[in-house]
């Protein structure tokens, strides 16, 4: 226990730091990935055959493959041709990855709208892309944000993957941290606090938007 | 006005609009009346492009609307429809549902949109829940605000997809009522429903439907007293 709250002490001038970038690093990831992952949405729920395809692919792709292994491809493949800093390699990787996952949450969540939306919109008159805007997407986010929260403490957590790509951040920190402290468990332990401290800063975000959104979401029919 | 000549439509292997002609002409109430499955509502559906039609033709005031040419969203300003269940837009006040499409389709500006909506909201006697939320109000209140939804876009054509049948029996005086007015006001109606008392009523003619054709259609009176095809007295047995 004092060896714990030893490296803890010790380990302020690191950790903090480390756990800000994976903050930034999920952050970033998450925003690229919801971005991805409405236009996969769309491309899922298209009549488009190709589109459809393409995203169907991306989305086995992505799923049936572990994420370790698309961050190193990404990162040795691509980046040997492209020219990405650490960070940028590493988001991309990771939105990628997230992108595909929250590519079916709004799907899901957009097919959940009650078709009979998209019908009267499109009876008075509303095209498609202004319907699916104006009128479905907003009650469809309502529905995609319990699923989508669980989704991004997912992606918190598998942003220390990472580290095996040279990245510092928490994980990254942790892991050379024991390395030159030969205290593997002690350290691990206190990179757990961090993680833990992260998602429940994330999950009380969450919570908090969720109900501001179920005030509104008692509107619905 | 609405001219359909032949029209066919098929759901996979079943065909539920086998060959249907239909003429309405300008200020004409029809009232579409038949057994469920009889293809009404598919028949309503397809007459603003809803549905995919697979043979046929449509025209709507001497235009003939071929899908795959004619911009269809000009052609649904013109014909507004009203669904069984209302299909409100939740996350907007009453208000709101009524000046969306004006303001965002026909870029009206929004201060008259609104004050165009309160005198529907006026009309259809909800002036008072302009701002409140769909889940607040009674099912006949929500369909009279979907007809306010669906005049403010100014339509030549209204189509009424059973507008009573989703709801309480002491509630759909109401909705009829206000469907009346429209009648009187001289709007173009098509209307299917299970009102037989508002068919005979309001009705310039009923359409008889049955398995996706169209049976027997006349004024109300001699369709009421004297149906001519046999499916149709049988209908009328079990419904009067």
């Amino acid at each position: 226990m004092i060896i714990i709250l030893d490296i803890f002490l010790n380990t302020l001038d690191v950790f903090p730091r480390a756990a800000l970038l994976t903050l930034r690093l999920t952050v970033t990831s998450l925003l690229l990935g919801c971005f991805i992952g409405l236009i996969i949405a769309f491309f899922r729920i298209s009549s488009n055959k190709l589109l459809n395809y393409v995203a169907t692919v991306y989305i086995g792709l992505i799923r049936g493959t572990p994420l370790i292994v698309q961050i190193a491809i990404l990162y040795f493949g691509i980046a040997s041709i492209v020219t990405f800093s650490q960070f940028w390699a590493g988001a991309l990787a990771l939105a990628i990855h997230n992108g595909a996952y929250i590519a079916e949450i709004f799907r899901g969540a957009i097919q959940a709208v009650d078709r009979g939306q998209m019908e009267a919109a499109r009876s008075l008159g509303m095209s498609y892309p202004l319907a699916m805007r104006r009128i479905v997407l907003p009650q469809a986010f309502k529905f995609s944000i319990p699923p989508l929260g669980n989704q991004f403490i997912i992606g918190l957590k598998d942003s220390s993957l990472v580290a095996y790509v040279g990245m510092a951040e928490l994980w990254g920190s942790g892991l050379s941290e024991a390395a030159s402290n030969y205290r593997q468990l002690e350290s691990y332990i206190v990179v757990g606090f961090y993680y833990l401290a992260l998602v429940m800063l994330f999950s009380f975000l969450l919570k908090k938007l969720e109900k501001r959104m179920s005030l509104d979401t008692k509107l619905l029919d | 006005m609405i001219t359909i000549s032949n029209l066919v439509k098929s759901f996979g292997p079943q065909t539920v609009l086998q060959g249907i002609d239909l003429t309405v002409t300008e200020k004409e109430v029809v009232v579409i009346i038949g057994a469920s499955g009889s293809g009404k509502s598919t028949l309503l559906r397809c007459i603003n492009f809803l549905e995919v039609f697979d043979k046929g033709e449509i025209s709507i005031q001497n235009k003939k609307i071929v899908p795959e040419e004619t911009n269809l969203n000009k052609v649904r300003e013109e014909v507004g429809m009203v669904f069984q269940h209302f299909n409100l837009f939740p996350h907007k006040n009453v208000l709101e549902n009524i000046i969306e499409a004006p303001v965002h389709v026909k870029k009206m500006d929004k201060a008259m949109a609104a004050e165009k909506a309160l005198q529907l909201l006026e009309k259809v006697g909800l002036r008072d829940k302009a701002y409140a939320y769909p889940s607040n109000l009674s099912g006949g209140q929500k369909q009279r605000v979907a007809i306010a939804r669906a005049l403010a876009m100014e339509p030549r054509i209204m189509l009424f997809d059973e507008p009573t049948s989703a709801l309480d029996p002491e509630l759909v005086g109401e909705v009829l009522q206000v469907m009346k007015q429209l009648a009187k006001e001289g709007m173009t109606m098509v209307v299917v429903t299970h009102e037989m008392g508002f068919a005979r009523e309001v009705a310039d003619r009923i359409v008889f439907m049955g398995d996706g054709k169209i049976l027997e259609e006349g004024p109300p009176e001699q369709f009421f007293t004297n149906p001519q095809h046999a499916k149709a007295r049988q209908f009328l047995n079990r419904v009067l």
